[in-house]
């Protein structure tokens, strides 16, 4: 048994890490490390609490860099590592495994222990790299064991739930596609904001036994040490005349150490859930549930709105683009009723464009990375041009199909508020270029989807304080510079793409 | 040994009805293999596989059928991947269903399309399974790659080998446990004649004492191995038998003659035409069917796609007859 699920993990962690997409972040996320860790002399640290930087030491920036670490294993190392099982119904492994002695559990916990230890390689990363930041702008000795017990403290509970909620996510069928990319986020950023709240607030004291984050912990902790709950965690300004404060990272005292136990393994039960809907990869199953989720709410919403799309499904329209563009609402008539939505909303309130551009966002999130997965590429390849002007292409099609959606808002600005026009097309244009760059590089619409929607929460929350967030002029009328450095990210965008589209082309 | 009673078919005209009888005697006597009345219904109502009822003894058998025929089910049942919704499969006298680990530990399976990781190395991959399957022997693994011929790229990537090398390794890792039943599904698919013939030759050595099913709707991928041939069309068995038994079963139903262009083009349309190969003096037809053809066309002796030809018409013709 040990020996089967010991091959699963390896042969996982080989696969993953051999792709050239898993070397690229995981260097990105190392070099964040310089990011975070800034230099104090230039205004800005790591972790200030109530306006007060406190000193780089290995407690600190163990304590800092760790908490990042949670935060970007809960966001986005789910989108990185939910492919395991469709990666072997894909390659049609998983019938040979089917095939063979191999218990379902004995697999879902091979999956599992596979995410696990390839999140676990990747905060070890980020660890090492953080480490080395010390030594480049610590003020204190490297005391590796105190830095490794900072992220021993907090890491953890992450990276078991959120190797827990991939299997899981994939095994339950209506879970496994687009619709679970998009629930997970919201799910883990509210059970995050939930659980906090809950503990910051003196309530149900078994929150703190479902504090997977560890934020709830950070913040009783500061509150304990420092009677205050003003901190700051990531880049951030602080006020130079306080004292610089010295921390001596977290302790696991008072029952510490049961609450982040519980927090560990508390998520594990939910793998049940995976060993119970999980297919085997029986086809009959595996026919059922496509065939589920075709027969259920959205199949029910596609029938819908059929009628409203055949129309323009039939409108011979000119232009590869066009084409496409016009495609993508054919293949998903449901946006009739986004486009319906964002329409009436912005008629009513100007403001819920913000939504919109969320929805579009999805929308086109898988126009240039679905022929990649249908298995059509050679077939687009062979008509004129394509070949050569595929991202180009994408874009336009991307921008139509944007553009079309948030007709009735970009109407409105015209109308009623000519000045904030152009941020709109620019913020339409901004996505278009980011949907279709991530799609074909990554080759999936996954990290577009987490990305923009980590964005797009940032933008709200902050509410136009940052004006620089701002990429649509969606709380005020942006500056011309803001408005021109989105669309410079837009084109950086699509010269990114082109050139990894021009190297695979000639490779 | 094929264990299947019944006897060769004699006369062309009755032999879609003698097998429709020999369906309905459920003569196929107890062997290594035995499936009786299998059927696989799918949720929707529709059946991949409907009563189904074999019995294989051993050596290297064909399942032949057009695409949709069932095959893939049937192989699927076998394999434990998906279970009958009636009838019982048995190998070796143990109950599929009831006890699939039992046949797990003596079945290597080949499914269709059969991906790989990109990224491992051949002897990686082959270790990976040989693991899933409990072998703990490392030399296996080098010598199913030297049986497969790939022993001199073993430690490269698999993403940059040709499509027959990934089948030849798809061969090895259903090998790899020394199993007594082979299933391969399609496995030629997309290969280039060369490697498909190389891909024969693997099969026919390694089914070597063991029952292999070998499931393609190409009938020059069975002629040269198959030692039985059982043939399926909507998701039932119309013809299982030696080739042998099948090609003497389209006797008489097989003819021969050269017509011009012109007339090709007409009889494409009119008649059941199995090939042609165009000549200076016109093109050489052969045609399957129970009547002479008008047009000057001599008897000819059956191949095995012939049979095929004639087994799949007979069950159109009885399907016919039928309703």
């Amino acid at each position: 048994m040990i020996e089967r699920i010991g091959a699963i993990v390896r042969a996982d962690f080989l696969i993953r890490f051999r792709r050239l997409s898993t070397v690229i972040v995981f260097l990105l996320l190392s070099g964040f490390a310089y990011v975070w860790v800034p230099d104090p002399k230039t205004g800005m640290t790591l972790m200030q609490i109530n306006g007060a930087r406190v000193l780089y030491n290995s407690a600190a920036i163990g304590m800092g860099t760790s908490m990042l670490a949670t935060m970007f294993v809960g966001l986005f190392g789910f989108y990185v590592i939910s492919n395991a099982i469709r990666r072997d119904i894909d390659s049609r492994c998983g019938y040979v495994i089917a095939s063979t002695t191999v218990r379902t559990s004995e697999y879902v916990i091979g999956k599992f222990l596979g995410n696990v230890v390839f999140l676990t390689t990747f905060v070890g990363g980020f660890m090492l790299a953080s480490m080395a930041m010390l030594l480049v702008r610590g003020e204190a000795p490297l005391e590796p064991l105190v830095f490794i017990k900072q992220y021993a403290i907090i890491t953890p509970s992450t990276i078991v739930l959120v190797s827990v909620a991939a299997i899981v996510f994939e095994s339950i069928p209506f879970l496994s596609g687009r619709f679970g990319d998009v629930a997970y986020f919201f799910l883990y950023c509210v059970s995050l904001a939930f659980v906090v709240n809950l503990m910051m607030h003196g309530g149900v004291g078994l929150a703190r036994y479902f504090d997977f984050s560890g934020f709830g912990y950070l913040m009783e902790q500061t509150r304990r040490n420092f009677h205050t709950e003003s901190m700051s965690i990531g880049m951030s300004s602080f006020d130079a005349s306080k004292r610089v404060l010295v921390i001596d990272g977290f302790n696991l005292g008072g029952g510490a150490w049961a609450t982040r136990l519980v927090s560990t393994v508390s998520s594990l039960p939910l793998l049940l859930l995976s060993r119970l809907f999980f297919h085997r990869f029986d086809p009959a199953r595996l026919r059922a549930a496509g065939a589920k989720g075709k027969r259920g709410w959205m199949r029910n919403f596609n029938a819908l709105a059929r009628p409203f799309v055949r129309p323009l499904a039939a409108l011979p329209v000119r232009g590869a683009a066009l084409n496409d563009a016009k495609m993508t609402f054919a293949a998903t008539p449901f946006a009739v009723f986004a486009f319906l939505g964002i329409t009436i909303a912005s008629v009513a309130n100007p403001a819920s464009v913000l939504v919109g551009f969320a929805l579009a966002a999805l929308f086109i999130s898988d126009v240039a990375s679905r022929d990649r997965r249908a298995g059509t590429t050679g077939l687009i390849y062979s008509a004129p041009r394509l070949r050569e002007r595929f991202v180009t292409w994408k874009l336009r099609s991307a921008t139509i199909a944007a553009l079309l959606l948030l007709i009735a808002p970009l109407v409105h600005a015209a109308v009623a508020q000519r000045d904030r026009l152009l941020p709109l097309v620019v913020g339409v244009i901004f996505i278009a270029a980011a949907a279709t760059s991530l799609g074909v590089i990554s080759g999936n619409p996954k990290t577009f989807i987490v990305l923009f929607l980590t964005f797009w929460y940032v933008v709200v929350n902050d509410h136009g304080a940052t004006k620089a967030l701002d990429f649509a002029g969606f709380y005020s009328t942006p500056s011309l510079a803001v408005t021109l450095m989105y669309a410079a990210i837009a084109a950086a965008f699509v010269g990114a793409a082109e050139m990894v589209h021009r190297m695979r082309l000639s490779s | 040994m094929w264990l299947s009673a019944g006897e060769a078919p004699e006369a062309p005209r009755s032999y879609a009805s003698r097998i429709h009888n020999r369906r309905a005697r459920s003569p196929y006597t107890c062997g290594m293999l035995s499936i009786e009345g299998v059927s696989k219904k799918f949720r929707g109502g529709n059946y991949g596989v409907r009563d189904v009822s074999l019995s294989i003894g051993g050596g290297v058998v064909g399942l032949l059928g057009p695409n949709g025929a069932g095959k893939t089910t049937l192989m699927q049942m076998i394999a434990t991947i998906t279970r009958p919704t009636a009838g019982t499969i048995r190998f070796q006298g143990i109950d599929v269903a009831r006890e699939p680990d039992a046949i797990r530990r003596k079945l290597g399976y080949l499914p269709q399309d059969f991906g790989v990781y990109d990224n491992l190395t051949a002897v990686e991959f082959l270790s990976y399974f040989a693991a899933l399957k409990g072998v703990h022997s490392r030399a296996r693994v080098g010598e199913m790659l030297e049986m497969v011929n790939l022993h001199n790229v073993a430690k490269r990537p698999i993403g940059g080998f040709s499509g027959g090398m990934k089948q030849r390794l798809g061969i090895a890792q259903a090998l790899i446990n020394d199993p007594d039943l082979v299933i391969v599904d399609e496995p030629t698919a997309g290969l280039d004649p060369e490697e498909r013939v190389r891909f024969r030759n693997v099969l026919a050595d390694a089914g070597l004492g063991k029952l292999v099913i070998l499931s393609t709707h190409i009938v020059s991928d069975v002629e040269s191995v198959a030692t039985h041939i059982a043939i399926m069309s909507g998701g039932s068995i119309v013809a299982c038998a030696t080739p042998e038994e099948l090609m003497r079963g389209a006797a008489g139903s097989v003819w021969e003659m050269v017509v011009a262009s012109e007339r090709f083009d007409e009889l494409r349309r009119t008649a059941r035409v199995s090939s042609a190969v165009r000549k200076s003096e016109g093109v050489h037809v052969r045609i399957v069917s129970t009547e002479e053809p008008s047009g000057g066309a001599s008897a000819a002796e059956p191949t095995l796609e012939d049979a095929f030809l004639y087994t799949m018409i007979s069950k159109a013709a009885s399907g016919e007859a039928a309703a």
